[in-house]
């Protein structure tokens, strides 16, 4: 009698807690296909007004473009020098590979805005020009840790008897990597780089800070909202929220273990 | 012919011919741990060689500095005559089977055979064929086309198998291969290797703990304690004649009764004495159970002992007995008359010995 009480008080109280969570980005979504101008009920039909009015901004495109430069090139950068991190620490003894990982996340838990006025400052002493190419390595710095995480994670329970059988079937250490090592771990490869694409995707407050005068998505958002409360504001923040739920989720697939 | 000379003879009967594999002071340190001491191995064409001794003894260091997975602090691996002591395991002409079997989880089984065989840019004809003929001596035909994760442990291991030998390695290595299959699956995988070995004719050497598995597979063995080599020779050597009183009770079961002699004379602390030529010095007396006789079995002249009777359990093809000396110790025998056992009742006081020509007399270390 109780459990079942406390069953649906609990199913209840999760549901509010779930709506609640979720309702601002719901409320988000459907205004970005309303035809009010302004974000109220009740909604007076559906249109795609909005996402036209986006797309016929000159200033979309050349975010979206620069965005689109950013996260590839975090996620590729990233995964790179991460899988070669995560390679030393891994052959590393565990009790000596923790506090070096520990340092190593340091950015994770540091807040972003003094992360990002630190490279804005570090850029001006540096004397170099802000621009899309001064924001990469600005994230790399904050998503870096995400993928050694991860990685060094798959990396620590990874057989090592796997590479010597390939050297001793005849493979130099590189043939060893490319035909044994990197097959098996590439999900959880591929997973990092769309976590790191992910996160870069809609990161603002230290691009904001390193980018001068250009535009990303996160950076256009907070460009428009500044100007106006105008819906295609929504279109774009739907559009950024599934491309980065969509790298996400296959991100979730592409590392989950099979068999 | 002196007699001495003649067993040298016997124990090395290839000894003119080079061996396949020397290792010369070969020694791996591990900070100050030495892992395996200055060790010299002679391993011949043709050889079941096994390495045996307990757990951590450097048994797998050692195999691992052959195939050149683990560089050694000092000395030299010769293989074929030529010094390969600097090459790496891809340019040796050994194979290896690993404790893990180390096999690719994203391969099929047929895959993970082809594997070596396609690095070597083998003729895709020739790949195949090699392959087929090499899962047919496994008998691997059923599962050719599964991957790792759906194969059992014995599968598993006679994958690992086939994938080395399909290199036809001068030297075929395998650490503990049996090790982790159950009792009955080893019987028959002991058997297995024996008619590999047999129908390929190459030389094995594996890496056991299982003074068993040792005796049923090896046609020579090297013992090894904390990192050296203490005995090496035939199996029946190795049992018959244990160097030390470590090799007596690691192989096989052994009763081993400390004494003192004195004088050319041995005096056992359980009582019993005979002589024997040699320096004045603490030893130890090695027989077997089954060399011991109990009761009206006694042979002239042999060393005896009385004891108490604590148990007799009949085992099928023998009698085992055990005898509870008055001094603390006890003696294990193992008797194949039967009707002797009904003559005998638990705690009857009984008289047991050995002739001195099946003892050892080995100075106690
Ligand atoms: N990479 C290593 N680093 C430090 N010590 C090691 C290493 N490999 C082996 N050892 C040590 O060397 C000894 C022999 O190990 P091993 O050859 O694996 O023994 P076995 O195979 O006979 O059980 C052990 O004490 C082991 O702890
Ligand atoms: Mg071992």
């Amino acid at each position: 009698m109780t459990t079942r009480f406390a069953r649906i008080v609990w199913f209840v109280f999760g549901a509010a807690a779930v709506f609640f969570m979720l309702s601002p980005l719901l409320l988000l979504v459907l205004f970005s296909f309303g035809r009010n101008s302004l974000a109220s009920f009740p909604m007076r039909g559906v249109t795609f007004d909005w996402y036209r009015a986006l797309f016929a901004n000159q200033d979309f495109w050349v975010a979206f473009q620069n965005s689109v430069v950013v996260s590839l090139s975090v996620g590729v950068t990233s995964v790179l020098v991460g899988m070669l991190a995560a390679f030393a620490f891994a052959r590393m003894k565990k009790r000596r590979a923790g506090p070096l990982l520990a340092l190593l996340t340091v950015p994770l838990m540091m807040p972003p805005l003094v992360l990002a006025l630190a490279l804005f400052s570090a850029y001006a002493a540096l004397h170099i020009p802000l621009s899309v190419w001064t924001v990469v390595p600005g994230q790399v710095v904050f998503i870096q840790p995400f993928v050694i995480l991860v990685v060094y994670a798959r990396m620590a329970d990874f057989d090592e008897s796997v590479i010597d059988s390939a050297r001793d079937l005849g493979a130099s250490p590189m043939r060893a990597f490319l035909t044994v090592t990197l097959p098996i771990i590439r999900p959880t490869v591929i997973g990092a780089a769309l976590i790191a694409m992910a996160l870069s995707l809609d990161e603002f407050i230290i691009t904001y800070y390193t980018i001068g005068g250009g535009l990303t998505l996160p950076t256009l958002v907070w460009g428009m909202l500044r100007r106006s409360l105008d819906p295609s504001i929504n279109a774009l923040a739907t559009l950024i929220l599934i491309g980065t739920l969509g790298a996400t989720m296959l991100a979730i697939r592409a590392t989950r273990y099979r068999g | 012919m002196t007699a001495s000379a003649a067993t040298a003879v016997a124990s090395r009967p290839q000894a003119d011919r080079p061996p396949l594999v020397r290792l010369r002071g070969l020694t791996k340190s591990y900070g100050s741990m030495v892992a395996v001491k200055p060790l010299d191995l002679d391993i011949q064409s043709g050889d079941f060689y096994a390495l045996l001794g307990p757990s951590g003894c450097g048994k797998t260091t050692l195999l691992r500095m052959i195939g050149g997975f683990t560089e050694p602090t000092a000395g030299t691996v010769e293989i074929d005559g030529v010094d390969v002591t600097r090459m790496g395991p891809e340019r040796r002409p050994t194979n290896m089977v690993f404790q893990g079997y180390g096999l690719f989880p994203h391969m099929t089984v047929r895959q993970n055979i082809a594997y070596g065989l396609k690095l070597a840019k083998l003729p895709a004809a020739e790949v195949e064929t090699r392959v087929k003929e090499i899962i047919g001596l496994v008998r691997l035909e059923q599962l050719a086309e599964r991957r790792p994760d759906g194969l059992s442990g014995g599968q598993a291991q006679r994958v690992a198998l086939a994938r080395a030998l399909v290199m036809r390695p001068r030297v075929l290595l395998l650490d503990e291969p049996l090790a982790a299959l159950d009792l009955q699956l080893r019987k028959a995988m002991q058997e297995e290797l024996r008619r590999i070995h047999r129908s390929i004719g190459g030389t094995f050497v594996f890496v056991t703990h299982d003074q068993g598995e040792a005796m049923a597979l090896a046609n020579r063995i090297a013992v090894m304690d904390a990192g050296a080599c203490v005995q090496e020779g035939g199996p029946e050597e190795i049992y018959g004649a244990p160097r030390t009183r470590f090799i007596s009770t690691f192989i096989g079961e052994a009763n081993v009764l400390p004494g003192r002699r004195q004088g050319g004379r041995v005096t056992l602390e359980a009582g019993g004495s005979f002589a024997d030529a040699g320096a004045d010095e603490a030893v130890v007396v090695v027989v077997r159970p089954e060399a011991m006789a109990l009761g009206g079995n006694l042979p002239q002249g042999a060393v005896k002992l009385t004891g108490r009777l604590a148990d007799s359990v009949f085992l099928g093809p023998y009698v085992r007995y055990r005898v509870e000396l008055p001094g603390g110790g006890e003696i294990i025998l193992h008797s194949q008359d039967f009707a002797l056992r009904h003559r005998l009742a638990v705690d009857d006081t009984v008289e047991v010995g050995w002739t001195t020509d099946v003892q050892r007399v080995l100075a106690d270390r």
